[in-house]
């Protein structure tokens, strides 16, 4: 049996699992600034050049 | 209507009906309006303003730190009272602003507060070893006939149904563990599993699921224990996170 628990104010609760929170979800109100749809497309975009980029830097020190 | 100074804007981060605990939080303010308390924060628009925001999204290190902020704030709140979250990135230039938004959108506010107060939103993820569930479906193997080339045909072939039995197979898991949790649940969301190369993990999401719960309750937490404990043999791992705010059952109204 296996069930990780992890504190959502922990370090360990991942970036991921706060954007999938805090900025795709909650109440959405017009701001004089607000984040669009697409802002938060670019994240995940963003991140995964990010995460790719860090492996590919890994797999060269190896 | 009095605007902030120029270069600065009031980021909020969650509107609850107004409360003297609130009021001792440190580093934000309380906007009101009405019984409405915004919890907000008054920021640079060098960091904040529409033509820098997107780029900074963009940046991991101060995403990753304005998030945890977001979300510390949440919480500190939430410990207080019950708090209708927003999504990260909502600016106003003036509290003349906020308070308008808090008047317009009233009726919104207090009914998302009279749906959610009280409880508490966890999240459950499912992650599945591809190749230990296949190993669960069974063999069906027969004997390959004829040469070479019709082997390989029928080796390809009998890959594909495989990679679709366990895709099937992953999705039925997936399935009646959300149904159960639901079951459980005042209400209940399936997100979009995260994909693999966010994840950076071999296993595969098949579950993202949020559940609000009343707060304190163990119904749900002792679910995913039983669902562990049935699933441990077909190489599925739960993860509970939370408590969270509801940032799943605050709704949208737009």
């Amino acid at each position: 049996m296996s069930v990780i628990e992890r504190r959502s104010l922990a370090e360990e609760v991942t970036l991921l699992d706060l954007v999938d929170r805090v900025l795709n979800k909650g109440v959405v109100v017009t701001g004089d600034i607000t984040l669009a749809v697409g802002d938060v497309d670019l994240v995940y975009v963003g991140l995964r050049l990010l995460l790719a980029s860090a492996a590919t830097l890994e797999r060269e020190a190896a | 209507m009095i605007e902030s100074p120029a270069g600065t804007g009031w980021y909020v981060y969650g509107v609850a009906e107004d409360d003297p605990a609130l009021a001792r939080l440190d580093g934000v303010e309380l906007i009101r309006r009405g019984t409405l308390a915004a919890v907000a924060r008054e920021v640079s628009l060098d960091e904040y303003g529409a033509d820098v925001l997107p780029e900074r999204l963009n940046d991991r290190e101060w995403l990753e730190r304005n998030a945890r902020s977001h979300e510390a704030v949440l919480q500190a709140a939430a410990a207080v009272t019950t708090v209708v979250p927003l999504r990260f990135g909502t600016i106003y230039r003036g509290r003349g602003h906020v308070e308008r938004m808090l008047e317009e959108r009233n009726d919104e506010f207090r009914a998302t507060l009279a749906r959610v107060r009280g409880h508490v939103e966890l999240g459950v993820k499912a992650w599945v070893d591809l190749a230990a569930v296949g190993q669960t479906l069974d063999p069906a193997e027969q004997p390959l006939e004829g040469g070479a080339g019709m082997a390989y045909l029928q080796q390809r072939s009998r890959e594909q149904d495989r990679s679709r039995e366990v895709t099937a197979r992953c999705f039925e898991l997936a399935e009646e563990a959300h149904g159960r949790l639901a079951g459980i649940a005042v209400a209940a969301v399936a997100n979009r599993p995260q994909p693999r190369e966010l994840t950076g993990r071999s296993e595969s999401m098949v579950l993202n699921g949020a559940y609000l719960v009343p707060d304190g309750d163990e119904q749900l937490r002792s679910e995913v224990d039983r669902l562990a404990a049935e699933h441990a043999g077909l190489g599925v791992e739960y993860e509970l996170t939370g408590p969270w705010p509801p940032h799943n059952f605050a709704g949208e109204w737009e």
